[in-house]
């Protein structure tokens, strides 16, 4: 695997000798994009950096239900992490830089710490102090702006964008959010023989092999599947709580990438699949990650608190028998109504899920209506 | 720059957002958790509006050149609707006058498809919550934050579940909380409210008419009021409305209806006393006020420091109890656990004030009920008085007599300039010409001045908002002063947590306008001229400062420790 890589900072040793316009201008070039979801180019981010005492915050507050790739990064090559936030440090001209660790992510706060210890001589050359802050479990905090708020130890809600985190940031200054995956990514591109179209794929559900696979964009569906081994014949496939689904013999031989994905209604993200095989419901599992979002709801906004409330109610009416065509109507609008005027990116892409089990799956809704 | 609403070219500025160029330009978009004193959340998503096939909120979205806006195509409304109906399908029941009620019918909200699940919890504070009412707008944390910057109300917990809540859960009563009441006068659903100061005796009051028992009924009409009183009948802000006050009181079944503005004018004169004594001795200055119970307690809270400077006089409320427990009680003959003393007040914090132990003067509480304004309201609408028709009437004497001193407690510099005025005889000894000190009057957060008497530079400051007072103290600007005014409440009383919904500072400069009309037209406007006053102290109190008036008029204050840690 590509980002298994031992490097020993000999990407950072090679970016002395080169201003800081130059490191950038070679992220930019190399074309890095976030690894998030996002798909925002990296340089790009870094460059529109405004003035100011400047953050760089790494997110590793990976909270999407299936999605555990930047945990195997952080379990299996903390140095490289901790050597890409050195790089983008430097080119940002960043001296504190945070890592915004998942509460249950705990138990890796220790292992870090010994690697930025022993990375002390290379951080003290650009003079950068890494924090490593815990979460306390919410989901809403893998938002960017959440995080900004959870850090200056407010209660996380995400912000009104504009202004954007590379004006108005951490504590009112400018400031960068990077991946885990993204960050881990930089001193590949200085080491040279860094393939770009290598990304991470966390597989999980119905399978004999999940775990995390390295696979080029733009794999068919089928391959990707086949990597994990399914149990059964799969019959949909999610990704993640907030990414919709599509089904999969309709879409077997589809080439995926963020691109197809997203024209199918669904939604990419941080590229984790969960397959689910033939003899699941989808009435059930559509209740699940409503469950889900009900939990993790921060309550700020009308629509995304009470909206996925009242969906859950419907899905469980339904389920237990007693829904109407009319209730499947009413559910339908409301998850279409909450993705348009919720507050922040979670409410909006809370019943994504829903939106696609009814536009690929409605007979197995209806069957169960009165 | 050019946008354009529905089709129609708009002019604006840079920064401006789109709901205040619609309103500017007069078109309709609905709000509910949007408030002009307060911070654009757009937590409620009534007020979308269509940019770009995209729906946002017009309260927090800033005007870009070229922008077009659609208010009211099928989407918006529908979005609008279903938005509000979410909202609305948790709460208990809604009368007429609220925010919401009226929301819902403009958009048009007859049925609600969904069915509630939330149970009622209480406090037993002087402000209590009805979880079943809230709508979590956000309006009375963002006042608690922002504008009071007590800090003690935030969200807890997290989707369905969020409530608007203190920290840990503790109770009001052992929080930090000051009880001014502002989140109960921001909210528009009455969520958060007063609580009825006194269950049984509130009920005895309502239905006065039909059992006595022997019992003699007297209440107190706060300054503030009868600037505000007409506003719950709709007449205007500022309708100055005292006539029909006193009649209404009469018609609820009051054995007399007596006026604060004496108590005002009492408490002015021992206070205007005490800070000639401390400028002479020049000892615990600056003099800092104490009418206002919500800054006593912010004070014995969280500036105990503080405590020495205050002045020891109780508030207008309590001195007019201890009165009439002692004095008038002897005078007409009454015991006085048979003297009911019921207060009328634009103000939450009394409540608390008056249930304070040391409050008794006769062995009972000085003042037995507390209602706020809105209360009395409900009373007057409950016994079906028509309150617009009313025919003017006047106070009882001897306590329904007072200054314009007392009349202009009700407003922010209002203290100050009535002090000013008996403290300027006191010093000089001479009489006053020019009664009005308009430099202290005014509307910003944090005033002061000098005032020239007998060759003394006296510096005063007036601080109104708790978040100012916070502000004042912890610059350390407060040592500089002779004599500084705290009121808790934006703009004085006026602006108090009891007063009618809702409040804007339009509305609260127009009920101040209207108590400095009232102070003008009055023919004693200097407190120590009151012939009452000067009666009471030649039968009774004896001396400003005296032993008695020390006994009855004076109180102490404590450090408050947090009980729940």
């Amino acid at each position: 695997m590509q980002i298994l890589r031992k490097s020993e900072w000999e990407g950072f040793k090679k970016i002395f000798g080169m201003s800081r316009k130059e490191v950038i201008k070679r992220v930019k070039e190399s074309g890095l994009k976030g690894k998030s979801g996002s798909n925002f180019p990296t340089g790009l981010k870094w460059e529109l950096m405004g003035k100011g005492i400047r953050y760089l915050i790494c997110n590793a507050d990976e909270g999407e239900p299936g999605t555990f790739k930047d945990r195997f990064i952080m379990e299996k090559n903390p140095s490289l992490l901790i050597e890409g936030i050195a790089i983008a440090s430097y080119a940002m001209d960043v001296h504190k830089a945070f890592i915004y660790l998942r509460g249950e992510y705990s138990y890796i706060k220790p292992k870090l710490e010994r690697v930025i210890k022993q990375s002390e001589k290379y951080l003290k050359k650009i003079n950068l102090k890494i924090n490593i802050n815990l979460g306390a479990g919410s989901y809403l905090c893998g938002e960017e702006t959440a995080i900004l708020e959870s850090i200056e130890g407010k209660r996380p809600v995400a912000r009104q964008k504009p202004p954007y985190p590379s004006d108005v940031g951490l504590y009112g200054e400018p400031t960068c959010i990077n991946n885990v995956e993204t960050l881990a990514n930089v001193p590949l591109i200085f080491l040279g023989k860094w393939n770009n179209k290598l990304e991470l794929y966390s597989l999980s559900g119905d399978l004999k092999n999940p775990g995390v696979y390295e696979i080029e964009t733009g794999t068919n569906l089928k391959q990707i599947v086949s990597l994990g081994k399914p149990k059964t014949e799969p019959k949909v496939i999610y990704f993640g709580a907030s990414g919709g689904c599509i089904p999969y013999k309709k879409f077997e031989n589809l080439s995926v990438n963020c691109k197809t994905i997203s024209e199918r209604g669904a939604m990419l993200g941080p590229r984790s699949l969960i397959v689910c095989g033939k003899d699941r419901s989808i009435v059930e599992f559509s209740k699940i990650i409503t469950e889900f979002f009900l939990h993790e709801s921060c309550g700020y906004c009308t629509p995304c608190r009470e909206g996925n409330f009242r969906i859950w109610e419907l899905l469980k009416k339904i389920e237990e028998g007693n829904g109407k065509k009319s209730d499947l109507k009413l559910m339908e609008k409301l998850a279409h109504h909450i993705g348009e005027t919720s507050y922040c990116a979670l409410g909006s892409s809370s019943t994504t899920h829903l939106k696609c089990a009814i536009k690929y799956f409605k007979e197995e809704f209806l069957r169960l209506c009165r | 720059m050019q946008i354009k609403i529905n089709g129609k070219e708009v002019k604006a500025k840079e920064g401006e957002t789109i709901l205040e160029v619609a309103r500017r330009n007069k078109i309709y978009i609905p709000t509910l958790c949007y408030h002009p004193d307060l911070k654009p959340e757009g937590r409620c998503r009534v007020c979308l509006v269509e940019v770009n096939k995209k729906l946002v909120t017009s309260c927090n979205t800033k005007v870009e050149n070229k922008m077009e806006i659609f208010t009211n195509t099928k989407r918006v409304l529908e979005a609008r609707r279903l938005n509000l109906e979410l909202l609305l399908s948790n709460v208990s029941y809604i009368r007429k006058d609220f925010e919401v009620a009226k929301l819902a019918k403009e958009l048009g909200i007859r049925k609600i498809r969904f069915k509630k699940y939330v149970d009622i919890s209480k406090g037993r504070a002087p402000i209590e919550k009805d979880n079943h009412k809230c709508i979590l707008c956000g309006r009375c944390v963002q006042v608690c934050q922002n504008i009071q910057k007590i800090n003690n109300i935030d969200f807890v917990n997290r989707g369905i579940f969020t409530e608007a809540n203190t920290p840990f859960n503790i109770p009001l009563k052992y929080s930090p909380c000051t009880f001014c009441g502002q989140c109960a006068l921001y909210c528009p659903e009455n969520a958060l409210r007063e609580r009825a100061f006194n269950e049984k005796l509130v009920k005895y009051v309502e239905n006065m008419d039909l059992v006595r028992d022997n019992k003699f009924f007297i209440v107190q009409t706060a300054p503030s009021i009868r600037a505000s009183l007409g506003e719950i009948f709709g007449m205007e802000p500022g309708t100055l409305v005292t006539g029909k006050m006193v009649s209404a009181l009469r018609k609820i079944g009051f054995d007399k209806v007596f006026d604060t503005d004496f108590g005002a004018d009492l408490t002015i004169i021992e206070e205007a006393n005490e800070f000639v004594e401390r400028i002479k001795k020049n000892k615990n200055l600056p003099l800092i006020t104490s009418c206002c119970p919500s800054w006593i307690k912010f004070a014995e809270d969280t500036y105990p420091f503080l405590l020495k400077n205050i002045s020891t006089c109780k508030s207008p409320q309590q001195m007019f109890g201890a009165i009439a427990k002692t004095y008038y009680a002897k005078k007409i003959g009454v015991k006085p656990e048979n003297l009911i003393v019921v207060s009328v007040m634009p103000c939450i914090s009394k409540k608390f004030e008056a249930e304070k132990l040391e409050m008794k003067s006769a062995g009972c509480p000085d003042v037995d009920v507390v209602l706020t304004t809105r209360e009395l309201g409900r009373i007057i609408e409950k016994k079906k008085i028509k309150f617009a028709k009313l025919k003017d009437d006047e106070f009882d004497l001897p306590f329904g007599l007072s200054s314009g001193g007392g009349a202009i407690f009700g407003v922010t510099g209002g203290v100050t300039e009535s002090a000013l005025r008996v403290a300027y005889e006191l010093l000089t000894g001479e009489k006053l010409k020019n009664v009005d000190f308009r430099q202290v009057r005014g509307f910003e957060g944090i005033r002061d001045a000098n005032i020239k008497i007998k060759n003394k530079n006296l510096r005063v400051a007036i601080v109104h908002g708790l978040g100012n007072i916070r502000e004042m103290i912890e610059s350390g600007r407060w040592k500089k002063y002779h004599f500084i005014e705290m009121m808790a409440c934006p703009g004085g009383c006026i602006g108090g947590g009891g007063q009618p919904r809702p409040t804007t500072k339009e509305i609260r400069k127009k009920r101040m306008d209207a108590l400095y009309r009232q102070d003008k037209n009055k023919e004693i406007r200097v407190a120590s001229h009151n012939p009452a006053i000067k009666k009471i102290y030649k039968e009774f109190l004896g001396k400003p400062l005296g032993e008695k008036s020390k006994k009855l008029l004076h109180t102490k204050y404590k450090k408050r420790r947090p009980k729940y840690f």
